[in-house]
C-alpha cells in the first residue's frame, strides 16, 4: 500500500452528490420530468431521454439489501489495504439502483444474498467521504 | 428450421502466430508476419488486400502507454505497413469486439467498399502487473467506483460471478469442469501457451483466490500474440484454393440499462442473453441449440455458464449442473464441444480469436487431427456482457 486511494473529482452533476456524503447523507439524482433515479447522474435522462435533464437531488433512507460481493486480496490502485470486502447493493427506494461500496463488518461477519445493510461513510482526504455499507441488524 | 443464405462473404484464409507469456519483439512486425501469411494462405497477394477491420482494443485497466505497432496494432497501422491501396479500413468501437470487426468486413464486401478485407487481432501482455493503475483522482465515471476501490476486470466479474453463485445455490468447485475442458483442448493446439498443459481437477481447486471468488484459474493467461483471417465474397471465394466458410450471421447485444462503471449485474447479462438469442435465430434460422459447433466465450471462465444458459443449452442457473454432469466434453460425442478450440482460458488472451478460428478450421475441413464433422458453428465474444456472435457454415457445393 503506498499513496493515498483516487480522489473523487466532482463535476457540475456529480457535486451534490459528494456535498451529500460529506455531511454523512446518500443524496441520489432524481430526473425532474419523469422521476427516474439515475446512479450515476447522467447527462440526460436514461429513461424519459430528455436531452435538458435538470435533477432534484434527493436524500435516500440509505438502507438496501446485499446483491453480490468481492473479496479484493490485491489492489491495482493505490492507497488501498487489503483486503477489503466490497458489496453490491439494491437501494430500497428503487431496487434496480444499485451501489458499491465497502462491507465494514468484514471479516467478522460475511455478507448473505439478500442481508440488510445500512450505508454508512467511509473519510477520504480533502473532505471527501465515500459510502460504505453495515449490517442492519447487528447480533 | 433451416440454415439461412450466406451474407455473400467468407473467410478463406488464416494464419496465426506462436502465443507466448511474454516479448519484447514490438507486435506490428509480427501481426505484419500473420497477415503476409493470411494473405498467402487464400492464394492471394497483399496488392489484392484492399480492406482491413479490427478491434485494437487492450483489455487491461492498468497504466500502460498504447504505441500503435508496438504493444497495439490497428488496421490503419497494418495497412499502411503491408505495401497495398486499401480503399475501406476500419476499427470496431462497440459491442463484441470480434464480431463486430467481422461485421464491418462483411459489410465493406457486401457494398463495395472492398474486395478482400484483413480482419486481424493482435495482443500483448505489458511488463509489469496487467491491471496496475496510478490514478490518484477519479474524474468521470471512475468516481463512482475508484474511491471506494472497485475497478479493473476482476471485481467486475466476481461481482457478477458471485451474485450467480449465491441465487443458483452454485458450488465454485464445478467451475472446475470448464477450466479442465478448455484446457484439455487447448493443449492440443500447436500455437497455444498452454501447449501439451492440460490440468487436472485438483490443479483447479488449488488455484489461489485473486478476487474471490475468482481464482487464477479462472482467468485467461494474458499473452502476445496475433492472428489474421482474410474474407472475400462468396464469389470470389470459389475461386481460392481453401474451401470456404460462409458468414450467414452477426448478432450484437445492445447496452443494457445505464449503471456504475464496470458493474455487470447478472440480470443485465440474462438481458442482453435472451436478445442475442432472438437475433441469431432471427439472422440465421437455426437456434443456437441445433448448431453443430457452438464456440462459447471464455475470458473468464464464469462467462462459459452464462453463455450456455442464454444460448439456450440449459435454463438460466443450471449451466453449473451440465457442466458438473459432463455436459461440456469435446471427446465425448453426447456431451456439448463448446470449448473444443481450447478457447481463451486453454490458449491464452487472444480476445475471440480461439473461438473464430475453431469454427473456421473445422468447417473449411482444415483442422487436422482434430478434424470433427460440422457444417455449421458459431463464435461467441464479449465484451461488454454477451457482446456479439459470428454464426459459419460451410461451403456445400
Amino acid at each position: 500500500m503506498s499513496g493515498h486511494p483516487p480522489q473523487p473529482v466532482a463535476d457540475a452533476l456529480s457535486a451534490p452528490y459528494w456535498e451529500g456524503t460529506s455531511r454523512g447523507e446518500l443524496v441520489l439524482a432524481r430526473c425532474g420530468r419523469c422521476g427516474f433515479l439515475s446512479h450515476p447522474p447522467d447527462v440526460v435522462c436514461p429513461r424519459c431521454h430528455d436531452p435538458h435533464v435538470r435533477y432534484r437531488f434527493e436524500r435516500m433512507g440509505g438502507s438496501g439489501s446485499v446483491r453480490s460481493w468481492v473479496i479484493i486480496r490485491q489492489s491495482f490502485l493505490p492507497g488501498f489495504e487489503v483486503p477489503f470486502l466490497l458489496v453490491d447493493v439494491a437501494i430500497d427506494e428503487d431496487p434496480d439502483v444499485r451501489l458499491i461500496g465497502r462491507y465494514t463488518d468484514w471479516p467478522d461477519a460475511t455478507p448473505v444474498l439478500d442481508e440488510r445493510v445500512l450505508v454508512t461513510f467511509d473519510l477520504l482526504d480533502d473532505g471527501f467521504a465515500v459510502p460504505a455499507f453495515a449490517r442492519e441488524v447487528r447480533p | 428450421m433451416s440454415p439461412a443464405a450466406p451474407l455473400g462473404a467468407a473467410v478463406v484464409g488464416y494464419a496465426h502466430s506462436q502465443i507466448v507469456r511474454r516479448s519484447d519483439d514490438p507486435l506490428g512486425a509480427l501481426t505484419l508476419e500473420v497477415a503476409q501469411q493470411a494473405i498467402a494462405d487464400a492464394g492471394l497477394s497483399p496488392d489484392d488486400i484492399d480492406g482491413f477491420s479490427s478491434s485494437s482494443l487492450t483489455p487491461s485497466a492498468g497504466s500502460h502507454p498504447e504505441i500503435d505497432g508496438v504493444s497495439t496494432v490497428s488496421s490503419t497501422w497494418l495497412a499502411q505497413h503491408l505495401g497495398c491501396a486499401p480503399t475501406f479500413c476500419s476499427g470496431f468501437q462497440g459491442h463484441g469486439q470480434l464480431p463486430g470487426a467481422v461485421g464491418l468486413a462483411v459489410s465493406a464486401i457486401a457494398s463495395g467498399a472492398a474486395r478482400h478485407v484483413l480482419v486481424h487481432r493482435a495482443m500483448h501482455n505489458p511488463a509489469g502487473s496487467y491491471h496496475r493503475s496510478s490514478m490518484s483522482s477519479a474524474s468521470g465515471g471512475a468516481q463512482w467506483i475508484a474511491p471506494q476501490g472497485f475497478f479493473g476486470p476482476l471485481a467486475m466479474i466476481g461481482m457478477t460471478y458471485q451474485e450467480y453463485l449465491q441465487r443458483h445455490s452454485a458450488p465454485r468447485e464445478a467451475m472446475a469442469g470448464v477450466v479442465v475442458e478448455s484446457r484439455k483442448n487447448g493443449a492440443r493446439i500447436p500455437w497455444s501457451v498452454w501447449k501439451d498443459q492440460p490440468l487436472s481437477f485438483e490443479d483447479y481447486l488449488d488455484s489461489p483466490m485473486l478476487t474471490d471468488p475468482i481464482c487464477r484459474l479462472d482467468c485467461d493467461m494474458p499473452v502476445h500474440g496475433a492472428a489474421a483471417f482474410v474474407l472475400t465474397s462468396a464469389e470470389r471465394a470459389a475461386d481460392l484454393p481453401h474451401r470456404p466458410v460462409h458468414v450467414t450471421g452477426i448478432a450484437s447485444t445492445a447496452p443494457t440499462r445505464w449503471r456504475l462503471p464496470q458493474h455487470w449485474p447478472l440480470d443485465d447479462l440474462y438481458e442482453a442473453g435472451a436478445a442475442i438469442r432472438d437475433r441469431l435465430r432471427q439472422v440465421t434460422g437455426l437456434d443456437p441449440t441445433e448448431v453443430d459447433l457452438p464456440q462459447v466465450y471464455d475470458g473468464f471462465s464464469s462467462l462459459v455458464y452464462i453463455w450456455l444458459e442464454v444460448l439456450g443449452f440449459c435454463g438460466n442457473g443450471e449451466a453449473h449442473e451440465l457442466v458438473a454432469d459432463g455436459g461440456i466434453d469435446s471427446d465425448d460425442p453426447t456431451a456439448l464441444p463448446v470449448l473444443s478450440g481450447g478457447g481463451a482460458l486453454g490458449n491464452g488472451r487472444m480476445h475471440g480469436i480461439p473461438q473464430m478460428l475453431e469454427c473456421y478450421l473445422q468447417l473449411s475441413g482444415r483442422a487436422g487431427d482434430r478434424q470433427r464433422t460440422a457444417s455449421t458453428a458459431l463464435a461467441c465474444h464479449a465484451a461488454p456482457h454477451v457482446g456479439g456472435v459470428i454464426a459459419f457454415a460451410s461451403d456445400t457445393r
